[in-house]
């Protein structure tokens, strides 16, 4: 097993802070909200492997230079980009990074927490509610509600996603639909 | 779905399971396992770590709490880093599902809360309640009907969707009708103050049967009722979300006068604030505090206005 540690902190400290500044910049470049995320997960995957190599002088220049090129393979993909937009893609360096300060204080991250659990629908919150706040685990939570226990996974894996997207600065939004088939042989 | 999500699906099931006490060293090696089958994989449940570990501050909500003050003073261009964030989210209502979370039974007897307590309690019908600092309510909700008293104080409803049995809540000589989900009803007396965060309600006369005596409330309104006289006011959500900060424990002041900051304190705490001169008395703060935490609110005071503070046995005179 590889040390991943030095990669991990990288990422988690230097580009995870910007990632609100890296989705604006792809929602720009491409209109469907899916595409986003997509391309968000993408940029962090080849964000890793280029780091992989050596920890970049950089995060910033090199991160937006990552998502830059990424956007010009799909714009080459797709035919029904013009040569403009393209262009404009070469703007990068230039970008307006928002310099707002990103190092929350603990009582700003309790704050944004509490809000963010006040966002997710009823039944979500309470698992979330009763896992974070309480520090009851599956277990507990299904024989607290009367529920079962795969009804409280489920709600708590959708809290988990959607708190952990506002902690980072995004919307919070609960992603309704789960994967139809997980094979087998990948279900822990 | 696409790719990513079901990464970051996979993703955060591995952490929900990996908190779990069941969690084995199998368990451990398949994960690693998969987190080294891509860099995607790694760079999906580290994010999802970290953004879910930021979360854990929650704990600090856990039965006991310190949370810092902080006082912003709106006399410069104080901004509050959050405000952007205190948009509220409007959740669907509780639609009865076959999986749906089957609340426990309640007895419909009365509920109070002590001065600086409040509680939640889940009906019969899955409605939550939340009950303010020094209230008294009585429910009785059954197969056959929903129905509220609200005696003294403040509660905060979440209210399980079901259009055939309306949610009724009596609050003196007013009536509350629910057509939606979550709003609070205030009692001071004979004031009665609905704030609605979602949905609609319907305020009216409790004997009912006047005409045009009913106004229908919306996200956002709150309605002051006097006897026969009711007002009805547009407050922003920022507002009423901040009217509403005491469900966590806290409260939150945007540019209220100290007189009416102190009165918000006292329905919370057996020692009393009384503010000795109309010049204190009209000075505007703002800021988040523990509601129960009344000597830390009287600190500050001293510190950040220079105001003279006399604490004694029940009551704390603050003056210019």
């Amino acid at each position: 097993m590889k040390d991943d540690s030095a990669l991990r902190r990288w990422f988690v400290e230097e580009v995870l802070p910007f990632e609100p500044d890296i989705e604006r910049f792809l929602a720009r470049h491409c209109r469907v909200r899916d595409d986003v995320v997509d391309l968000r997960q993408e940029v962090y995957e080849h964000a890793l492997m280029g780091a992989q190599r050596g920890i970049p002088q950089s995060t910033r220049a090199f991160v937006f230079t990552v998502a830059r090129n990424l956007l010009i393979d799909r714009a080459r993909r797709d035919r029904i980009v013009s040569f403009d937009r393209v262009a404009d893609l070469d703007l990068v360096g230039e970008m307006d990074i928002s310099a707002t300060d990103r190092a929350y204080t603990a009582r700003e991250e309790l704050r944004r927490a509490m809000i963010g659990l006040e966002r997710l629908p009823p039944r979500c919150r309470e698992v979330v509610r009763l896992r974070r706040v309480e520090g009851l685990n599956i277990r507990e939570t299904a024989e607290r509600l009367g529920v079962g226990h795969h009804t409280v996974e489920r709600q708590l894996t959708l809290g988990l996603r959607a708190l952990a997207n506002f902690m980072l600065g995004g919307e919070g939004r609960i992603e309704r639909q789960t994967p139809k088939k997980l094979r087998r042989k990948d279900a822990p | 779905m696409t790719a990513a999500r079901q990464i970051e699906h996979r993703a955060a099931t591995w952490l929900v399971r990996r908190e779990q006490p069941d969690w084995s060293a199998e368990d451990e090696a398949a994960l690693q396992a998969w987190l080294n089958e891509s860099l995607a994989h790694k760079a999906a449940l580290w994010r999802l770590e970290r953004g879910w570990e930021a979360a854990d501050r929650l704990a600090a909500l856990r039965s006991d709490r310190t949370v810092r003050l902080r006082v912003s003073l709106w006399r410069g261009p104080a901004i509050r880093a959050l405000a952007a964030c205190v948009a509220l989210a409007l959740t669907g209502t509780l639609i009865a599902r076959s999986d749906s979370i089957v609340p426990r039974a309640v007895e419909p007897v009365g509920l109070t809360t002590q001065i600086g307590q409040h509680r939640q309690v889940r009906l019969d019908d899955g409605s939550l309640v939340t009950i303010n600092t020094a209230s008294a309510l009585r429910a009785v909700v059954d197969k056959r009907q929903r129905q509220v008293w609200l005696d003294r104080g403040e509660a905060f409803f979440e209210v399980a969707h079901d259009p055939r049995h309306p949610f009724v809540i009596l609050a003196g000589d007013r009536k509350v009708t629910v057509l939606g989900t979550r709003f609070s009803v205030r009692r001071d007396g004979e004031t009665v103050t609905v704030s609605v965060v979602e949905g609609r309600v319907r305020l009216e006369d409790a004997q009912g049967g006047g005409k045009g005596a009913a106004a229908i409330m919306t996200a956002g309104d709150v309605a002051v009722s006097q006897g026969r006289s009711t007002l009805l006011a547009d407050r922003s959500s920022r507002q009423i979300e901040d009217a509403l900060s005491w469900r966590r424990g806290m409260l939150s002041f945007d540019k209220v006068t100290l007189a009416d900051a102190a009165a918000e304190f006292n329905r919370y705490n057996r020692r009393q604030i009384r503010v000795a001169d109309p010049k204190a008395a009209a000075i505007r703060i703002g800021g988040t505090f523990e509601a129960t935490n009344v000597e830390a609110f009287a600190r500050l005071l001293r510190s950040a206005f220079g105001l003279q503070v006399v604490e004694e046995e029940g009551v704390i005179t603050v003056k210019s």
